[in-house]
């Protein structure tokens, strides 16, 4: 046995499917100056030419699913629709654009300008959610933090702890549930209106916390017990490493994002 | 202390444990006070003691988490392969001792069981190779290993406790110790753990300290035995077989709990039956009785002061009928979480009066037939009927008065901050008098015997208190029908027979108690009907001897045996052939002890 024996039973990417072989990190920095900029453009064909350049590298390096392509073809233009419409009404009609008419309702109309305005603001939510989708799509909480721990040195203890926390959420969905069930039974704190409810979920506070206290320092026992933190670093059965490739796609992404910008450059007067 | 490499040739003890004293931090006594023992290279060690002795303390002090993560005060030397684990990291000692806890939720840390596994390796620091070697020896040994890319939640209670036990091969100690690891497992799940533990023993690399109720199960594959006393004193220390056997009466008299089929032997003397030796496990007592005669007939009736609680058989009355009110009718009930259909039409019929368990294998919808009946989770109407009221239609006033349910966690259903408006809540919302709520309430009170802790907050007082209330709480408000589920679930012997007997008590005041369940010795000892539940379809109804009578039932089912009908099912004397719990069995007689055997004379 070679002292580099990887782990044979490691979750090997599919072929082709370039982007579940970068590196987490890679994934979450590279769109980072394009979101950056989408907060402060204002125009339409920035974020929707964003857009197009996420899609084009999930469809290109992520495993499609039936999930991801309902999200991405459904649920994110549906999204962009309904707040850009919202958007659209809510928007002060005497700072726009007057000149278009879109609708007429009594004595309410609806210009061209504030369409305008709903609509990029859904758009560039829309962008900065698709960009970080690339990383969220296909990347696993255990990756991040192993990448977290090798590359930008966070300590493996708190790293690990924050894994076995993420166990902890069904747990107490479920507690949740039944002390609710309980409290209900016992009829505590029964009216309606929204004094009512804060009281109600003061209640399940502490049956949950008191609950929630003794699992994590049962989880912690087990830990100690099983040496975790004795020594400064630990075995990384999965080495996440940072390669060529992790670089150059950082830089080509973060290249291709900056040239869009150019190209469109959406600051200048029109 | 000797050197390390006597160790591994067997001569001196891996675990060695000298006048041990444990006080945890805010305590003024230790628990335990003076316990003392050793265990060797591949010995299976059972350590015993009444509820409070402190042995799971003791576990603690084992791999050092006492003093080193829970803050205590030791006296005496707790020494692990030669080292001091008071002054030992955990690190090191976990090298040496690896531990299973009780609750199998609370020890997983990752999202595959090789990853659960590998965990522990990995923070040693060892090659990636050794890691996985480990990790594959570990989970082939409790037969995981097929499905190594799973989820840990997939599993069911039983195999997430196999994984544990694996996680704990896998640190490569020699010593495994064992904290009720059965405790919050169905019987399917029970004995998957020990079917494991005894592939572990057989294979005889590791010595294991075992703390455990379930004796009749951990008894067969236990070399040695330590009884510690009320305080934590080493009392006895020897085999299985000279513990056991011979300081029975002694044990039973300190509160320690024995197998039911070592029990049910002294019982079977008393009643002039001639054991010689005394029987450890099922198959034991079986082979006692069938070897020897049944003693002549007994030639008067059992005395009254010590006549055991009797089945009530159905067709018998109940002692104080309550009338209709008492009663609970379910007419082709099915209910649906989801799109999961959780049960197919349910019909049953409990009469006023009547203690009923409800049993079945993990998911056989259980708990959701008992909160459907208490009106708990929503239903549709028109299809139970309790004390006269629909539970669909009914405000939670009316059905207070009518049903009252505990939860698992009485934790979960304290609303007040103090124990008596915990109880004056329930008769507050009956819109009662203050003068009459007060009256009520310090009834109750005075009833479960917490009438000296009436201010104090609900989470302050101890486990048994707070169960006791939750049962005052359910009861306040005049419920002739009480409903429980799973009462039992990861209590020690000693704080689940103190709620039974409340619980009879109850029943026999004319309460009608309903309750959920997984532990089979409560069932067949208290309950006088027995409904199995399989698959969300009711597939038993009947006395609880006629439902324990059917094995073959009870295996589909996903539930086992309870210990004495194990032993006793299909003796060739009629007076033991249908006994299922210790009050069954023939009374005493009075010159019974003269019959004795002087075998078992010190």
């Amino acid at each position: 046995m070679t002292a580099l024996a990887a782990d044979p039973y490691a979750d090997v990417a599919p072929r082709g499917r370039f982007l579940l072989g970068l590196n987490p990190l890679a994934k979450l920095a590279a769109p980072i100056p394009a979101m950056i900029v989408l907060v402060f453009v204002r125009d339409l064909v920035t974020p929707l030419a964003l857009i197009a350049l996420a899609y084009a590298v999930l469809f290109v390096g992520a495993r499609i699913t039936p999930r991801l392509v309902l999200l991405l073809l459904v649920a994110v233009p549906a999204a962009v629709a309904a707040l850009g419409f919202g958007m659209a009404v809510w928007t002060d009609a005497s700072r726009v654009d007057q000149s278009v008419t879109v609708l007429t309702l009594g004595p309410w109309t609806l210009y061209g300008g504030a369409v305008m305005i709903g609509l990029a603001t859904a758009l560039r939510l829309a962008a900065i959610i698709a960009l970080a989708l690339i990383a969220g799509l296909t990347t696993t909480g255990p990756d991040l933090v192993r990448a977290s721990v090798q590359q930008l040195r966070v300590p493996y203890r708190v790293g690990y702890t924050a894994l076995a926390a993420f166990r902890f959420v069904p747990r107490f969905g479920h507690e949740l549930d039944v002390i609710r069930q309980a409290h209900r039974v016992r009829g505590a704190h029964g009216g309606r209106g929204p004094f009512a409810a804060v009281a109600r979920w003061w209640g399940y506070i502490v049956p949950l916390l008191a609950g929630a206290i003794r699992h994590a320092e049962r989880v912690a026992l087990a830990m100690d017990s099983r040496a975790f933190g004795a020594h400064p670093d630990r075995t990384e059965r999965h080495l996440v490493p940072w390669r060529t490739r992790d670089t150059a796609f950082t830089a080509l992404f973060a290249a291709v994002s900056l040239g869009i910008l150019w190209f469109l450059f959406p600051w200048s007067p029109t | 202390m000797g050197n390390r490499a006597d160790d591994t040739a067997t001569g001196a003890p891996v675990v060695q444990v000298e006048s041990v004293a444990i006080t945890h931090d805010g305590e003024t006594t230790a628990a335990p006070a003076d316990a003392s023992f050793t265990v060797h290279r591949g010995e299976v060690v059972l350590l015993l003691g009444p509820s409070g002795s402190g042995k799971s303390t003791l576990a603690l002090s084992l791999n050092g988490l006492i003093p080193h993560a829970i803050p205590a005060r030791i006296t005496g030397a707790v020494r692990i392969g030669g080292m001091d684990a008071a002054a030992t990291p955990v690190a090191t000692l976990s090298t040496t001792v690896g531990m299973v806890f009780q609750d199998p939720d609370a020890q997983l840390v990752t999202g595959t069981l090789l990853d659960e596994v590998a965990f522990g390796p990995e923070n040693l620091r060892l090659p990636v190779d050794v890691v996985l070697a480990r990790a594959e020896d570990a989970l082939r040994r409790v037969g995981l290993w097929e499905r190594r890319a799973e989820n840990p939640d997939r599993l069911s209670g039983g195999g997430r406790q196999r994984l544990a036990i694996a996680c704990a091969l896998a640190m490569g100690s020699p010593v495994l110790v064992l904290d009720e690891p059965t405790a919050n497992l169905d019987p399917a799940g029970i004995e998957e753990v020990y079917a494991t533990l005894a592939d572990v023993v057989a294979a005889g690399d590791r010595a294991i300290v075992l703390i455990e109720h379930n004796l009749d199960q951990a008894v067969g594959l236990t070399d040695r035995v330590v009884a510690l006393d009320a305080r934590g004193r080493t009392v006895a220390d020897g085999t299985t077989e000279e513990v056991l056997r011979d300081r029975a009466d002694e044990l039973h008299a300190l509160g320690v709990w024995l197998p039911v089929s070592t029990l049910a032997a002294l019982a079977l003397r008393e009643a002039g039956w001639r054991i010689d030796t005394l029987p450890l496990t099922p198959d034991q007592l079986r082979a006692a009785v069938e070897a020897i005669d049944a003693p002549p007939a007994p030639r008067q009736a059992r005395g009254p002061e010590e006549a055991p609680r009797q089945a009530r058989g159905p067709e018998e009355a109940p002692r104080q009928a309550r009338g209709p009110e008492g009663a609970i009718s379910v007419r082709d009930l099915s209910v649906s979480r989801g799109r999961a259909r959780i049960l197919h039409g349910i019909d049953l019929d409990v009469r006023p009066g009547e203690f009923v368990a409800i049993v079945g294998a993990n998911g056989a919808g259980k708990t959701t037939l008992l909160q459907a009946i208490a009106g708990v989770i929503p239903l549709p109407r028109g299809h139970v009927s309790v004390a006269g009221v629909d539970p669909a239609r009914t405000d939670l006033r009316s059905l207070s008065r009518r049903i009252g349910f505990v939860f698992q966690n009485p934790e979960h259903q304290f609303i007040a901050h103090t124990v008596f408006d915990e109880l004056a809540h329930g008769l507050r919302l009956q819109r009662l008098p203050e003068e009459e709520v007060e009256e009520r309430a310090r009834e109750v009170l005075t009833r479960f015997g917490l009438e000296s802790r009436a201010d104090v907050h609900p989470f302050l007082l101890s486990g048994g208190q707070k169960r006791r209330l939750s049962v005052g709480t359910a009861l306040v408000a005049g419920a002739p029908i009480l409903a429980l589920d799973e009462p039992t679930f990861g209590q020690d012997r000693a704080r689940a027979d103190e709620l039974l007997r409340l619980l009879q008590e109850l029943n026999e005041a004319g309460t009608t108690v309903i309750v959920v369940t997984h532990d089979m010795q409560l069932v067949t000892d208290y309950a006088e009907r027995t409904i199995v539940l399989d698959g969300g379809r009711i597939a038993a109804d009947a006395a609880t001897g006629d439902v324990f009578a059917d094995a073959a039932l009870l295996r589909r089912a996903g539930l086992r045996l309870p210990p004495l009908r194990q032993a006793l099912q299909g003796s060739r004397h009629p007076s033991l052939a249908g006994v299922t719990r210790l009050a069954d069995l023939p009374a005493p007689q009075p010159d019974a002890r003269a019959a004795r055997p002087a075998e078992a004379a010190p």
